[in-house]
């Protein structure tokens, strides 16, 4: 046990040190980066400023007020935001570089564990701008929803965060390795991740059945923010779901996660380098 | 030695080899964009679902109303149609290539050739808008008169209307991309002051939402941008939002943006080739 601790603390301590780089390097020049970083938040800021002016003169969208909306818009880009920061070395575009260069074969030689390299390999630090405007939304949310808010409900929104992080992480980790075989998976990855984010940002029940039921049983995406803001709500779950269902968020988070690091290692080790 | 003065041409003549040349790098334009057909197979594939969500998201807002100023439910639909069918045509997600030239220095080789710098460009994005309009355009506006049906311009004139209103938005499109690439010249961080750039394009030009939807202050304030020249006015136009002299005077203000833009970014563009220095190698 005591060994265990001593190696994790010391992999921690790595991965520390390489996101410290980077942010030292990502510094360096501070114009660029808060010039980067208002340049990205300000994307985000758009799309939602684009939802949140129409709106009014709609009144609402299939029966949902802005603020109910935006339970569901911040928990979707603030887990994303967050997962970026993380994961970002998995993302099907970093990876693939490091595959066809043939610099993700140096990853292999170094006496660290690959997966704490990849994690280390890629942090935006011009993301965490976005952290700030994520928490904004999902505060409004929480100001303008007639709901009176407990200790019980922070655990659920707390559960759901962590939920979609792993559950974005794994998309990003599939992403990842399915560019050790291909170079052409990366938009198509780009579908569920960036497509995914999107499509939970709204009340799933505005989608087709199909659309709605691909997304709850083929890939649990409802599970992870829908369902518990609908329970937050006290709205019934579709397809006569039990109440039970809308607390799984932070089961199906990781075991997404963990079958997309069984799906990495057996792609580590099929991977074969580029010959460089 | 003497050199033998040029031989009088005729002026078609005299015309045709001054369009030749830009017709020629337009025509390689387009043929490229054909170079990697399985990327533009998956691109469609993603422009679909996201189409699919935006549809879905603005019927949800239409509910049982049969118009919202002056859409109805199916010009919303044409309306997602068209943005995601332009989305690569008219580069609404953002362009650098230029700025990638000037920071590498490749600018020097392209100052070079017996054209214009702005016109070589112009005809290189025209053939690549006009490839990518075949290639994912067309295929995407299909896509969606097969799954939800779409409006089409009512008539000849408003087919008129429409085809040149998408060559100025393309002008006017071209135009502010180039200027906002010219800040290469200036900083060595113009992709980030890009992002920014592309951000206001996207919620400027009518992408994000149609923007007779947007609150009257916010469409007072953006007429006096250029944005919505660059998409809104061609979804407008097609879906007969703007009809007859209504269309016409839509197209004078392209147009007139278009020529503003023009002069600004030739004039911004000849500043920046002046400070412009490439270290040789």
């Amino acid at each position: 046990m005591g060994r265990w601790v001593a190696s994790a603390g010391h992999l921690g301590r790595l991965y520390l040190r390489l996101l410290g780089a980077q942010v030292r390097s990502q510094g360096a020049y501070r114009g660029a980066l808060v010039l980067d970083a208002l340049g990205t938040l300000l994307i985000t800021a758009a799309e939602f400023a684009a939802l949140a002016l129409v709106l009014p003169r709609f009144g609402g969208l299939g029966g949902w007020t802005l603020g109910e909306i935006c339970l569901l818009y911040g928990l979707a880009e603030l887990s994303f935001v967050l997962m970026d920061l993380l994961f970002g070395g998995f993302d099907a575009p970093n990876l693939s570089a490091h595959v066809r260069a043939g610099t993700f074969s140096t990853f292999l030689l170094r006496p660290v564990p690959l997966v704490v390299q990849v994690f280390g390999s890629d942090f935006a630090l011009r993301r965490v701008a976005r952290i700030g405007l994520a928490g904004a939304i999902l505060a409004y949310g929480l100001a303008h929803t007639a709901h009176a808010w407990t200790a019980a409900d922070a655990g659920l929104l707390l559960g759901c965060v962590l939920g979609l992080i792993c559950f974005f992480g794994g998309l990003f980790v599939v992403g990842g390795t399915l560019t050790f075989w291909t170079v052409d998976s990366v938009e198509a990855m780009n579908v569920l991740t960036y497509g995914g984010r999107t499509l939970i940002s709204y009340p799933m029940g505005i989608y087709g059945e199909a659309l709605r039921k691909t997304f709850t049983y083929l890939i649990p995406a409802a599970f992870l923010s829908y369902f518990p803001v609908l329970h937050l709500l006290g709205r019934p779950l579709p397809d006569g779901l039990p109440p039970a269902a809308a607390f799984l968020s932070p089961l199906v988070g990781p075991t997404v996660l963990a079958l997309a690091f069984a799906f990495w290692r057996v792609g580590v080790r099929r991977y074969q380098g580029t010959g460089t | 030695m003497t050199i033998a003065p040029a031989p009088a041409r005729a002026r078609g003549a005299v015309l045709w080899s001054a369009l030749a040349l830009p017709w020629a790098v337009a025509r390689l334009g387009f043929r490229r964009q054909f170079a990697y057909p399985q990327a533009a197979l998956w691109g469609l594939i993603t422009n679909t679902f996201f189409g699919v969500l935006r549809v879905a998201v603005l019927l949800a807002l239409f509910g049982t109303r049969p118009q919202v100023a002056g859409y109805t439910a199916q010009d919303a639909i044409t309306y997602t149609g068209l943005t995601q069918a332009f989305i690569m045509a008219l580069s609404l997600f953002g362009w650098t290539d230029f700025m990638r030239t000037v920071h590498r220095g490749e600018v020097a080789a392209d100052l070079l050739r017996p054209l214009n710098l702005l016109g070589f460009w112009a005809a290189q994005d025209a053939g690549r808008a006009a490839g990518q309009l075949v290639l994912r355009g067309l295929p995407m506006l299909l896509l969606f008169e097969g799954l939800w049906g779409v409006v089409w311009p009512a008539g000849a004139l408003a087919w008129v209307q429409t085809v040149l209103s998408v060559g100025l938005a393309w002008a006017c499109g071209f135009l502010f991309r180039f200027l906002v690439n010219c800040a290469a010249f200036w900083s060595p961080d113009a992709a980030g002051f890009g992002r920014f750039a592309w951000a206001l394009l996207g919620l400027g030009c009518g992408f994000l939402m149609p923007l007779a939807f947007f609150p009257d202050w916010f469409q007072a304030w953006l007429s006096w941008t250029p944005f919505p020249a660059m998409l809104n006015t061609v979804v407008e136009v097609w879906v007969g939002v703007r009809t007859g002299a209504a269309a016409w005077s839509a197209l004078g203000v392209q147009a007139a943006w278009a020529l503003a833009l023009g002069l600004v970014t030739a004039f911004t563009l000849h500043r920046g080739l002046r400070r412009l220095e490439v270290a040789g190698g």
